[in-house]
């Protein structure tokens, strides 16, 4: 009965026009928070992802990236110089985090940031990141100088070669880097430490250490002795960052789940009110074919086939729609198997909403067909 | 030949805000196949009611409905569905078409819910509405047709099915008197090649066409 499903609706074309409008909408706001949450997540972990067998030390706060963190760099380097930790050296160091434009909403990362990195330990920070241009190290006792990452070298659209002021410092840019997994590192200058101190007027201090354990199975033992040792310090293994991480995660993942759950609503509602009226109206037109032999199930399907054309022409749309926000995110496009999700998201919306139409009129009586007035 | 309505001491009572309406009392009434009666008497005599009961739409408070060898006593909803879909057609006084379908899937639709197949189902209602003389306009949608076609497309899809009995409810009611005939003389020529009819009217030349006139007063058939 499909197609007396849609020419149903076909009659009622405003109607069924604003309903569908209204499900559009709905099913867009449920796929762009999906798309907004699956951001969050993925940011959130593939940066964590490289912290895998550090150690993080900071103070005074301990959300990362730890730009409100202060420690002395005495402090720092005395860590650092201990012998009895069995810490990789190499791979260990000091950091500056600076954020130089705030982040559009709260709970996202900052526009723009500055990383203070020692000459000859960028390799610590930026790992296995290449340069889309120039170098991704600094040269021997570089310091106004600084590297790009992908994201903000659109910032600040610099390229290779030019200067960027920063704080009023004026600083060349020597590399740009690709994109890389850390979104904090995608959106950062890279200078040399002693120039971020100075730009900033730290001097003397940094934001935090990093540290990489030699054996990776002793992480949990070095950040003990630390904890012990220094017990003014936050002391931060890839678990602890990533508990944190969902602690300040955990309002907008609700809010989120809140705007998604409004949205499931108003679809519902929406189909709901649509389909009551419609019934109503063809009460009579249901009892004729009651009257001809048309079973309540028969109906009940009808009225459900009607339901779902509705949702359908409203969720694939509507799926459709969230892709340009999962673009702007920079986060993958919803797969073939999310999509699906979204579209489910608004039949099961339908579904639900279309329960009570559709058992108001299964139960019509065929004698509704022979009430004239 | 066979009865294909049989009544005993059937009765209908209503209730209105607390009181009881008795719109039959006790009627016994016999139609053999191949009959055309009519069913006439003042408004609120119960004839309507006596056609709603005889056609499964509605069930007795007592008393029993023969239709066609069948008890309806004894069937329930899905059964009394099937018996209107197989055994009954309707003609209703306001034509009672469906607005978004077209003549065609007028009649169409009542083979659907018997299961016809589509290719035999659309057959049948094309030789149908030829029948009924609106083989030309099988696409109009009811908006585009006259009072008179409608109502013409109503008797096709109602004979759709080749049910044992046809019943109209005041056919002709919203119909002017010259259309009214039209349709009257359609019914004869479906009784005169064996259709069981039962119409109700309240227009006496109407009623005189038919083969039977059965009276109705308080509920209860005239003798």
């Amino acid at each position: 009965m499909f197609d007396v499903a849609f020419k149903n609706l076909g009659a009622r074309k405003t109607r069924s026009i604003l309903c569908i409008l209204a499900v559009v909408v709905s099913v867009y706001l449920n796929g762009s928070t999906a798309t907004m949450n699956n951001w969050m997540y993925e940011t959130m972990t593939s940066e964590l992802a490289r912290y895998m067998g550090k150690i993080y030390v900071q103070q005074g706060g301990s959300s990362y990236p730890p730009f409100d963190s202060t420690i002395a760099q005495a402090t720092a380097e005395e860590i650092l110089a201990r012998t009895d930790l069995g810490l990789n050296r190499e791979e260990s160091t000091p950091l500056v985090f600076v954020r130089t434009e705030r982040a559009m909403m709260p709970f996202m990362p900052a526009q723009a940031a500055v990383i203070g990195v020692p000459v000859g330990k960028e390799n610590v920070l930026l790992g296995h990141t290449e340069a889309a241009a120039g170098v991704n190290r600094f040269p021997d006792a570089a310091s106004d100088v600084t590297i790009l990452g992908e994201q903000a070298a659109g910032y600040y659209q610099a390229t290779v070669g030019q200067d960027v002021i920063i704080n009023g410092q004026k600083l060349r840019v020597i590399g740009v880097l690709k994109p890389s997994a850390m979104g904090n590192l995608d959106r950062s200058a890279v200078v040399p430490l002693p120039a971020s101190q100075h730009i900033f007027g730290k001097e003397g201090m940094v934001s935090a250490v990093l540290l990489t354990a030699g054996d990776v199975n002793r992480v949990e033992a070095i950040a003990a002795a630390l904890r012990q040792d220094y017990p003014v310090l936050e002391v931060n293994t890839q678990d602890d960052l990533l508990t944190e991480a969902r602690k300040v995660l955990q309002f907008p993942l609700f809010y989120m789940r809140m705007m998604s759950l409004t949205g499931f609503i108003v679809a519902m509602a929406v189909i709901m009110s649509t389909m009551v009226m419609a019934v109503m109206e063809r009460t009579r037109e249901i009892g004729t074919l009651r009257a001809i032999g048309a079973s309540r199930r028969l109906i009940l399907g009808t009225i459900l086939a009607e339901i779902l054309l509705l949702s359908l022409m409203g969720g694939i749309p509507g799926a459709l729609l969230s892709m340009p926000m999962a673009a702007l995110m920079r986060t993958r496009l919803p797969t073939p198997v999310q999509l699906t999700q979204i579209v489910l998201f608004a039949v099961v919306a339908g579904a639900l909403g279309g329960l009570y139409p559709a058992w108001r009129a299964a139960r019509v009586d065929p004698m509704e067909a022979l009430r004239y007035e | 030949m066979g009865n294909i309505i049989e009544t005993r001491d059937l009765w209908k009572v209503y209730r209105m805000d607390g009181m009881a309406v008795e719109a039959l009392r006790g009627v016994n009434l016999v139609v053999e196949a191949g009959e055309f009666v009519a069913l006439v008497g003042p408004s609120g005599s119960g004839k309507s009611t006596l056609l709603h009961l005889i056609g499964a739409m509605d069930t007795p408070t007592r008393g029993e409905v023969h239709l066609n060898g069948r008890t309806l006593a004894q069937t329930n909803d899905a059964g009394r569905t099937r018996l209107r879909c197989h055994e009954v057609g309707f003609v209703f006084q306001t034509f009672n078409l469906l607005p978004t379908l077209s003549a065609l899937e007028n009649v169409e639709i009542a083979l659907r819910l018997a299961g016809v197949s589509r290719r035999e189902r659309r057959a049948r209602a094309i030789e149908l509405l030829e029948r009924v003389g609106l083989g030309e306009r099988i696409g109009h949608l009811p908006r585009q047709l006259s009072g008179g076609e409608r109502q013409r497309v109503a008797i096709a899809r109602a004979l759709a099915n080749r049910p044992a009995l046809l019943l109209a409810d005041e056919p002709t009611g919203n119909l002017d008197s010259a259309t009214g005939q039209v349709i009257v003389g359609l019914l004869r020529q479906f009784n005169t090649e064996g259709q069981t009819i039962v119409l109700v009217t309240h227009d006496p030349e109407i009623a005189a066409q038919a083969g039977r006139v059965l009276r109705i007063r308080d509920g209860r058939i005239q003798p």
